[in-house]
């Protein structure tokens, strides 16, 4: 188990929940998503050690997409970034249609820690069985197999210079939002991790879809 | 090169109530979600510099004074990258994980990155944007705010006739340019630009206004005699909704808002900004109704005697906020405790002309610099370049160290923002 706070994650989920049902959100599709860039791609490892191209986790459904390490104990990082696609899945889970068409990911950037045994027990905390939409938690069998995933998700990773941290790897929490064509949509730091946003953002992207031209889906 | 003095130059002010100036944003609030990966003292201050004609190389630079009070070399300029070109350095602003510098020039429209993350005593430019004004019809890109993954651009004027009338520019964090906002001429609204402040837990960008390039590049002498040139300065602040990126309403805000602040507070929602020629400071907050409302709460000094407040520093409780004044060369401290009261509790001179100011992150130390706008500077024993550092102890600002930008052949110091050696990249190759 992460040496998160219990208190530390508490007071940071009041605050992110605090002031949310005074923000006036625009409605799904009244918007539009900038592709900010497009996925990255790379080998990673599953929670079985089979190695996969990351683009099946990134193209053919809405996905959502988390940068984390399990040791992760900042309670407004990777404990929160989870915590929060939990209860989002709880919310989409119970809309009919969406299993087949929203995804979530979590991969972590600290290979050396992190296996695919890892991952697995670190995703059965969150996913007690397999109801619902899928959520993979992956990883990658190196440094230099993250290395270039991390440059095209320009996730920033850090330690402390002197060596103290206790091996932490200080990061911004950055959860990424992908369409179905692997271009990222938006992007969730702490400040603007609030999940009606993402729910409003999944759901845009799904009514972008909905609303394009036939040939357009047909080649997705 | 202008010639105007001090005096002149208050005499000539004196004879605008409509106009306006400029100035910056503070490092408390520029790099916004990234508040508690660094704390306590910093060890660089990086000032983005103005190339003097003559002095030195001439050009615009990124100048790192090391401000670590244990350090061998505290309080000198221990590195400094020039761009080869003069073209009004003026802001700049970190990426949202404090990678990556963005740099603007007002006169040449040039964006320049600079990489301080592998050595961040010995930032390295990395990329040069120049064609903003080509792609967006956008010039003078002034203020930088991180968005994840992004940066948003506020400009200052446009390419067609040099006016007010401007935008801002969405850009990646790769440097690629995503899209546009035009900001909004109609409803009330006058088109200017200048500041950009985000309140995420609301919904809610801000923008406030300035003028345009054929304004702030004008000699100041000859510019505030032009009384059609004078009626040309923003008098707005637009409320836009940040997910659809819409204008949503257009406060009215005469006498040229410029910086703006919300509070680093968590559960606080209001900002403040200070009207540049009206010198007053404004509060924004919702009413009951949940209207985003602007009101005057206090003076800045005597507005009659247009002290021209230009840049302003809120502290992280969100209690109270630095205000320099140009024209008297006044650093000036408001209590914020009661937002609808603010209350100035202390002034002082600290040179004979301030533009921008910087806390840092513990409030315990405030950085000034000395230059406004190249042509708008003051001239002769006034004109000073400078960047002063004092310590703060709630009561006093005490002296520190200074570092001379005209003995050391710099230019002019204009904005400022804080750096550390505290973290390093744990993945070195993982950059821009």
């Amino acid at each position: 188990m992460p040496a998160i706070s219990a208190l530390a994650l508490g007071v940071v989920l009041a605050a992110a929940g605090a002031g949310v049902e005074e923000a006036a959100l625009p409605s799904p599709g009244s918007y539009t998503l900038q592709h900010i860039m497009p996925s990255p791609e790379g080998n990673v490892l599953d929670t079985k050690g089979k190695r996969v191209r990351l683009s099946r986790f990134t193209s053919g459904k809405v996905t959502l997409l988390s940068l984390i390490y399990t040791r992760c104990g900042d309670g407004t990082g990777c404990p929160l970034a989870t915590h929060q696609m939990q209860q989002l899945k709880g919310r989409l889970d119970a809309e009919p249609g969406m299993n087949g068409r929203v995804r979530f990911v979590s991969l972590s950037f600290d290979p050396a820690n992190d296996t695919p045994e890892v991952m697995r027990a670190y995703g059965a905390r969150y996913l007690p069985n397999a109801s619902g939409l899928p959520w993979h938690f992956l990883t990658t069998s190196s440094r230099a197999g993250i290395r270039p995933l991390l440059e095209g998700f320009g996730q920033d990773v850090w330690m402390r210079a002197d060596g103290s941290g206790d091996g932490a790897l200080p990061h911004v929490l950055k959860i990424f939002l992908i369409d179905r064509l692997g271009s990222v949509r938006e992007i969730y730091s702490t400040s603007f991790l609030r999940p009606p946003v993402l729910l409003n953002d999944i759901r845009t992207l799904l009514m972008e879809e909905r609303s394009a031209p036939a040939s357009v889906r047909a080649a997705r | 090169m202008p010639t105007i003095s001090r005096k002149s130059t208050a005499v000539a002010a004196a004879l605008l109530l409509a106009a306006s100036f400029g100035a910056a944003a503070d490092e408390t609030c520029n790099s916004p979600y990234v508040g508690s990966l660094i704390k306590g003292q910093e060890d660089f201050v990086y000032v983005w510099t103005l190339g003097i004609e003559g002095l030195g190389d001439g050009s615009d630079k990124l100048i790192t004074i090391d401000v670590k009070p244990s350090s061998k070399t505290y309080g000198k300029v221990i590195h400094k990258v020039s761009v080869g070109s003069r073209g009004e350095a003026h802001h700049m602003g970190l990426t949202d994980d404090r990678r990556f510098l963005w740099a603007g020039g007002l006169d040449d429209s040039k964006i320049y990155v600079f990489d301080i993350s592998k050595a961040p005593a010995k930032p390295r430019l990395v990329q040069t944007i120049s064609d903003l004004p080509a792609k967006t019809g956008y010039v003078g890109p002034h203020t930088f705010y991180a968005l994840p993954g992004r940066m948003l651009i506020g400009s200052l004027s446009n390419s067609n006739d040099g006016g007010g009338v401007t935008g801002m520019a969405l850009f990646n964090n790769k440097g690629k340019l995503l899209t546009t906002y035009p900001l909004p001429a109609e409803g009330g609204g006058d088109g200017y630009g200048y500041d950009i402040a985000i309140n995420p837990k609301k919904n809610v960008l801000l923008t406030s206004s300035f003028t345009g390039k054929k304004n702030y590049m004008r000699d100041l002498g000859d510019l505030v005699k032009d009384q059609e040139a004078m009626k040309h300065f923003g008098a707005t602040l637009v409320v836009w909704d940040l997910k659809q990126m819409k204008p949503q309403k257009v406060l009215s805000v005469p006498g040229a808002p410029l910086e703006m602040r919300w509070s680093l507070k968590a559960k606080d929602n209001w900002a403040v900004t200070a009207a540049a020629l009206t010198s007053k400071l404004w509060l924004v907050k919702q009413d009951a109704k949940g209207e985003w409302q602007g009101q005057a709460v206090a003076d800045i000094g005597d507005p009659a005697k247009l002290p021209l407040p230009v840049d302003i520093s809120i502290t992280a409780d969100g209690k109270g906020l630095w205000i320099n004044t140009f024209m008297d060369g006044k650093t000036r401290y408001f209590d914020l405790s009661n937002p609808e009261k603010p209350v100035q509790a202390y002034e002082k001179i600290t040179g004979k002309q301030v533009n921008m100011i910087s806390q840092s992150w513990d409030g315990k130390r405030v950085y000034v610099t000395s230059s406004l706008l190249a042509h708008w500077d003051k001239t002769g024993d006034d004109g000073e370049q400078f960047l002063r550092a004092f310590k703060w102890d709630g009561k006093e600002l005490t002296p520190a160290f200074e570092v001379d930008f005209l003995k050391e052949k710099l230019g002019r110091a204009h904005h400022m923002k804080l750096g550390s050696k505290a973290l390093k990249l744990a993945f070195q190759d993982a950059g821009h």
